[in-house]
């Protein structure tokens, strides 16, 4: 049986407009000793707080600081395993902040307890004033070793905030570093990154009526996806970058196509009286994922694109409100909305069984979308009539990015950045 | 042991000892992740024009949770709008659907949109061209009262007609 044990920690930060809240985290964590970096004193005490708060966020960790630990080494030979073992630590991490004029970089080493060795060394090459940057990269490195799995530290997050005008926001993924991408007065949903995460699609009302709109991140260059009439919505990039399925009301009616990106050509992949939208791709690219109300409420379906004719299958049965799916990046199951009674959750169903299991238990959660690595899942809350980002992991582990202006909703998870 | 002098040596001296265990070593660059602020153009509704709107169709019309059929309250407004746009043969007007702000987004914009039709098809049905009607939706993205309550979501699963 898993114990959940809860960790509160608030950390507020000097720029940004978001807080970190760490409401619960998960069974028998990796414990590890993470000892100041050498260097520049106010640099290194920035990496150990990033660093910290990362590790702590997958809620996978126990951070021993210099305080708890019995002895501090200045460097390998002075590493006495046994101190570190009695604690029952299982990794020890130290480094280094080499600064030359205003290039900077780290070397870090990851020793494993157990094996009283080193695993790891590494080194990250940052870019001036870009320090957080740096303290996300080598949490991603120390996570990677001791997990095995790729870390999203270094990821970012795309949400639409509202406060006098429409935002369209990046983010770092633990809420930190706010740059705006698109202002507007009119409403911005839908925002999906492209696979590179080098361009955005989204959905503004700029016009007078929604229409699919693609942004260069770096340039700030934009165009619309498609030249005509009607309202378009509801964009998604195939896994490959190629594709953008859609949703057109051409015909009045949702129905969802493929836009081919490069030609501009249109493949129409519904025909159904009833509202077809909300598409998104199997993590290869061989089947649309999207919400149909064929059967008299919102239910999930998917297609095969490589098999000839093929018609949509039900996925989803619980309920008469399931929508806005995802597959996850290993393809084992979905991640979606959920409606439990009168209240709108997150779920995942697995394909091997045939329930649907709640991941949130709040009463209007919606927009899920999933880190890269398939570990966490970010998703909009309404609290008090204020829209906030929150996250869990699949581990059961629970943080918040609360807004402390305004609201803040429709994020979407970037791919890997490094 | 080696006295670590510079970067370059340690990590000469580093990759020289992996060359004879498992240990990982890795070497990478921070991304710069420049971002370019914009801003969307200026709205340029055409479909709305306040001075000549359609006063005399103004109505709105109101819905059920996930529904978008007409009730017989509703049928009682639009007979009026559809009296108003036949004595006035010139009017344009625009249909725009909204959903209240349970439920997806997306969802609930193909919602507002289907709500929309089905107050066009009316109006077609009884006789006012279709070229004089645009329909949109809105979805819950524009709300007409704000609160988390039944009676405000009744409010906002809504068809303006203008």
């Amino acid at each position: 049986m898993k114990k959940i044990f809860l960790i509160l920690i608030f950390s507020n930060f000097l720029l940004s407009e978001l807080v970190l809240e760490i409401t619960q985290g998960t069974e028998d964590p990796y414990r590890v000793a993470l000892l100041p970096f050498k260097g520049d004193v106010d640099i290194s005490s920035t990496l150990n707080k990033v660093i910290k708060n990362n590790l702590n966020r997958s809620g996978e960790f126990k951070i021993f600081d210099s305080e708890t630990l019995l002895s501090i080494p200045k460097d390998e030979t002075e590493i006495v395993f046994n101190d570190f073992k009695i604690l029952n630590v299982d990794y020890l991490v130290m480094g280094e902040i080499i600064s030359e004029g205003s290039s900077i970089s780290v070397v870090y080493e990851v020793y494993d307890i157990n094996k009283s060795s080193k695993v790891r060394t590494s080194t990250v090459y940052g870019i001036p004033n870009k320090n957080r940057q740096l303290g996300h990269y080598v949490s991603d490195g120390i996570y990677e070793e001791i997990t095995g799995i790729r870390g999203i530290a270094s990821t970012k997050i795309l949400y639409v905030t509202q406060e006098k005008t429409f935002n369209l926001v990046i983010a770092d993924a633990d809420g930190t570093n706010e740059q705006i991408l698109l202002k507007s007065t009119e409403p911005i949903i839908s925002p999906a990154w492209s696979p590179d995460s080098k361009r955005v699609a989204y959905v503004s009302f700029e016009t007078g009526m929604a229409k699919v709109f693609i942004q260069d991140i770096a340039s700030g260059k934009r165009e619309i996806a498609i030249e005509n009439s009607s309202q378009i919505s509801s964009p998604s990039w195939s896994p490959d970058g190629r594709y953008l399925s859609l949703t057109m009301y051409q015909d009045g009616n949702a129905e969802i196509y493929i836009l081919n990106l490069k030609n501009k050509n249109l493949t129409r992949l519904t025909n159904h009286y009833s509202i077809d939208t909300e598409s998104s791709w199997s993590p290869k690219g061989s089947k649309i994922l999207f919400t149909s109300g064929r059967s008299g409420s919102p239910q999930l379906y998917e297609l095969e694109l490589r098999r000839f004719n093929s018609k949509p299958k039900r996925l989803t049965f619980d309920g008469n409100y399931n929508a806005k799916g995802a597959y996850l990046p290993n393809n084992e199951g979905i991640v979606f909305v959920h409606r439990a009674n009168q209240n709108f959750q997150i779920a995942i169903k697995y394909f091997d069984e045939n329930f649907l299991r709640p991941l949130t238990e709040a009463q209007m959660d919606e927009s899920p979308s999933i880190s890269p690595n398939g570990n966490v899942i970010v998703y909009a809350i309404t609290d008090e009539g204020m829209g906030l980002l929150s996250g869990v992991t699949l581990s059961g582990a629970k943080f918040r990015l609360p807004a402390k202006k305004g609201a803040v909703r429709e994020p979407s998870w970037s791919g890997f950045l490094r | 042991m080696f006295i670590i002098r510079n970067k370059l040596n340690f990590l000469i001296a580093i990759i020289f000892l992996s060359s004879c265990s498992s240990m990982n070593i890795t070497e990478e660059k921070v991304n710069s992740g420049d971002v370019k602020t914009v801003e969307a153009g200026s709205l340029n509704n055409e479909n709305i024009r306040y001075d000549s709107m359609a006063v005399f169709a103004n109505a709105t019309i109101y819905f059920e949770f996930d529904k978008s059929t007409l009730t017989s309250k509703s049928i009682q407004t639009l007979k009026s709008a559809v009296n108003a746009l036949n004595d006035n043969s010139s009017i344009q007007i625009t249909l725009a659907g909204h959903a209240d702000e349970r439920g997806t987004r997306e969802y609930n914009l193909a919602l507002g949109q289907r709500r929309a039709e089905n107050v066009s098809d009316y109006l077609v049905l009884n006789g006012i061209s279709k070229n004089r009607i645009t329909v949109k939706s809105y979805g819950e993205e524009r709300p007409a009262v704000t609160g988390q309550n039944e009676e405000s979501y009744a409010k906002n699963r809504r068809v303006e007609i203008n």
